[in-house]
């Protein structure tokens, strides 16, 4: 709270917070210094039994940027936030709360160096790849925040990492960039208990059973991780090709017999994260009013956990292709449409495979985003519809956002999901939820 | 009944009309290009400069909204634009290389195509302030004369080169005296009348360079609905070229 505090009286320092228009800062302020923040109240009322507050979530950003001359700049942005659920509830076990109940994360921690066709950001960031908006396929640089599913902004999914990434123009329109971090951070999964814990594999185990921590989130250099990207702008096609070289951010459950005699062998499940080699490609072109997109991904040596018993240390190799076709489309009555098709692509048998992200060999899923506004924009409702093709799990999102002036916003929405309890969305099939969030940016 | 010798005779003259018309048509066209293209003139100071634009949107009788933007423009077919105001879009950005557009959302966390002819606020949209080109991006014909509020204009009709440019067709006012804007009629592809545009405040806001500093775009058929476009705080200078890259919007945030 102290620190939320504090994210506040710093906005306030930076200026007049209730106006729409900027203003420049009290004589004092160095004028190379540029400050700017948020802070958020995010309310979730669980419809299902029990039916109770989910989320109290107090948040605040405060976000630092000092331009030292047209070549270098520092920003710094710090994210804070409590979850008073924790306090009001006692749903929620202890590690979920020590987990989930605060935080007080650097969010950015950039140096940014020009000199002339080079760009060079070093510290800690978000480096995002892809055309498309609310996936992830070619977004493979950064960990994620999944403790609350995939609900949040996709930048507060985003985990930041230490990294240097450097750009340089090749030619007018073609730029490579290459990125390296030693910061080989996993994704951030929910604890058992948590409101979005993910149904784990569907292992049927007779003899007991020992889970391993995961490791440490660590720097390692000999674990490092890096790749480029070569993006290209040719007669309007917006191309890029994509290489990173990565340890899977999501752990893989490794299996090894202990014997215990005479008692039954003890299975043991060891996380790891089997190295990767993503390549890919995006794509995107404007045919007005129209927005195409594309994004694919093949990931070699992609491991899975398996349920066949014969197999040694329950995984199997499936290297797996994901991409997306997209469109975006002007429906008429200020009503902007987007579709998106997506697959994930096992290059082998899917059986016995225990992912609830993975349907079978091929898994689809349709993405419909509905957008508009009245009253010059600011009543703006919204809806996502994202359905899996194979089992028929979906996620229905309707929102209702309210530009009550320029800094302040209001929204009202719903996370409605339904499926089988093994299918990503149905997973959380109890889960649905009313939200109310205010935001006030200065 | 036909007349061979008459005819005979015709047939020059034809020829010889018909080759002034071959010859005056693409002069025509010429005329109507170098017209357009004076008048984009006085809609950018410079081959690379800064400049604000503040847009006042109104409609009906509700309260007028405030939306604030800089502009970084470099030759005629580069741009950034900059959101400003209110805090609530501070951090957005556009991107304009040639026909391609982008949008930055912080929320995102990265660039994202998006569509010239799309709403950005009130009655403008992304192409209205991200493109000033009216001669790269349409082929012109001169349609005849008229008077606007007392003033001589030549009338051009203006097709879309391409699909990728915001509006479809545009009927221009382009005064005889100075050929400077004066009105714009836009259209879509279906030919619906989308919204009217009149130029004013002209000033030398840079040396030797007169600019039309405030653009009024009303609604093709909600009359009350309305947005002005204020064009002030030009800077001339050399703009880098890290600002018309997509992969710097976030930086340069």
């Amino acid at each position: 709270m102290r620190a939320l505090l504090a994210l506040l009286v710093l906005g306030w320092l930076a200026g007049d917070a209730f106006a729409d228009e900027p203003e420049a800062g009290p004589s004092w302020w160095p004028a190379a210094l540029r400050v700017r923040g948020r802070l958020a109240e995010e309310f979730a009322y669980r419809l299902h039994d029990p039916g109770d507050v989910s989320k109290l979530k107090t948040l605040g950003w405060l976000e630092g940027k000092y331009t030292l001359s047209e070549a270098a700049n520092v920003r710094v942005t710090t994210r804070g936030y409590y979850d008073a659920v924790f306090a009001a509830t006692d749903r929620y076990p202890d590690n979920v709360r020590r987990n989930q109940e605060k935080e007080l994360e650097l969010r950015e921690a950039i140096l940014t160096l020009s000199h002339g066709d080079f760009d060079v950001r070093v510290g800690r960031q978000q480096i995002v790849w892809g055309e498309a908006i609310s996936t992830f396929v070619t977004d493979v640089v950064n960990p994620k925040d999944f403790r609350e599913f995939v609900l949040p902004d996709f930048t507060e999914l985003r985990v930041p990492i230490w990294a240097l990434d450097g750009s340089w123009r090749l030619a007018r329109n073609v730029t490579f960039q290459g990125v390296w971090t030693p910061d080989t951070m996993h994704n951030r999964l929910p604890k058992k208990g948590a409101e979005f814990q993910f149904q784990g594999p569907a292992f049927q185990f007779r003899n007991p059973v020992v889970r391993l921590p995961d490791g440490e989130d660590e720097f390692s250099l000999a674990r490092s991780e890096g790749g480029f990207r070569l993006s290209a702008l040719r007669e309007g096609w917006d191309v890029s090709l994509i290489y990173y070289d990565e340890a899977d951010k999501t752990p893989v459950l490794f299996q090894r017999r202990v014997p215990q005699p005479p008692r039954p062998d003890v299975i043991v499940l060891e996380p790891r994260h089997p190295r990767l080699h993503i390549v890919g490609f995006t794509l995107a072109k404007s045919v007005e009013p129209v927005v195409i997109r594309s994004e694919v991904a093949v990931s070699v040596g992609k491991r899975y956990e398996t349920t066949d018993r014969n197999d040694g240390d329950g995984v199997v190799r499936r290297d797996t292709i994901d991409y997306l076709i997209g469109v975006d489309f002007p429906l008429g009555w200020d009503v902007d449409g987007a579709l998106q098709l997506s697959q994930k692509i096992l290059t082998g048998d899917a059986s016995g495979l225990t992912r609830p992200g993975v349907q079978g060999r091929v898994t689809t899923s349709l993405a419909l985003r509905l957008t508009t506004g009245f009253f010059d924009n600011t009543l703006n409702p919204s809806l996502l519809f994202v359905v899996g093709v194979e089992r028929a799990d979906f996620r229905l999102s309707p929102r209702l956002e309210w530009v009550l002036s320029g800094s302040l916003t209001m929204a009202v929405g719903a996370d409605v999901f339904e499926g089988g309890r093994r299918t990503l969305y149905g997973q959380f099939d109890r889960n649905d939820r009313v939200t109310f969030t205010t935001t006030w940016r200065f | 009944m036909f007349d061979a010798h008459r005819s005979s005779h015709r047939w020059p003259v034809a020829l010889v009309v018909a080759l002034a018309l071959a010859w005056a048509a693409p002069a025509a066209a010429d005329e109507a290009a170098d017209i357009v293209r004076d008048a984009d003139r006085f809609r950018r100071p410079a081959e690379s400069f800064v400049w604000k634009i503040n847009i006042t949107s109104q409609e009906a009788k509700k309260s007028p909204s405030t939306d604030g933007f800089e502009v970084f423009v470099k030759g005629s077919g580069r741009s950034l634009v900059k959101f400003v105001a209110p805090p609530r879009n501070v951090g957005r950005s556009l991107l304009a290389l040639g026909r391609d557009l982008w949008i930055y959302l912080p929320d995102a966390g990265k660039p994202v195509r998006i569509p010239f002819s799309q709403r950005l606020v009130g009655q403008v949209a992304n192409g209205d302030v991200a493109r000033a080109d009216y001669s790269g991006d349409y082929d012109a014909k001169l349609l005849g004369e008229e008077t606007v509020d007392g003033v001589a204009c030549h009338v051009l009709d203006l097709k879309a080169k391409t699909k990728d440019v915001t509006y479809a067709g545009v009927k221009y006012w382009v005064s005889k005296d100075g050929r400077r804007p004066v009105k714009a009629e836009f259209y879509a592809a279906t030919g619906t009348l989308l919204k009217t545009g009149t130029f004013d405040g002209f000033k030398e806001v840079v040396p030797g360079h007169v600019l039309a500093t405030r653009l009024t775009l009303v609604d093709g058929i909600r009359k009350d609905k309305s947005s002005v476009l204020d064009y002030g705080g030009i800077v001339v200078r050399d703009i880098p070229d890290k600002y018309f890259d997509k992969n710097a919007m976030k930086s340069l945030d």
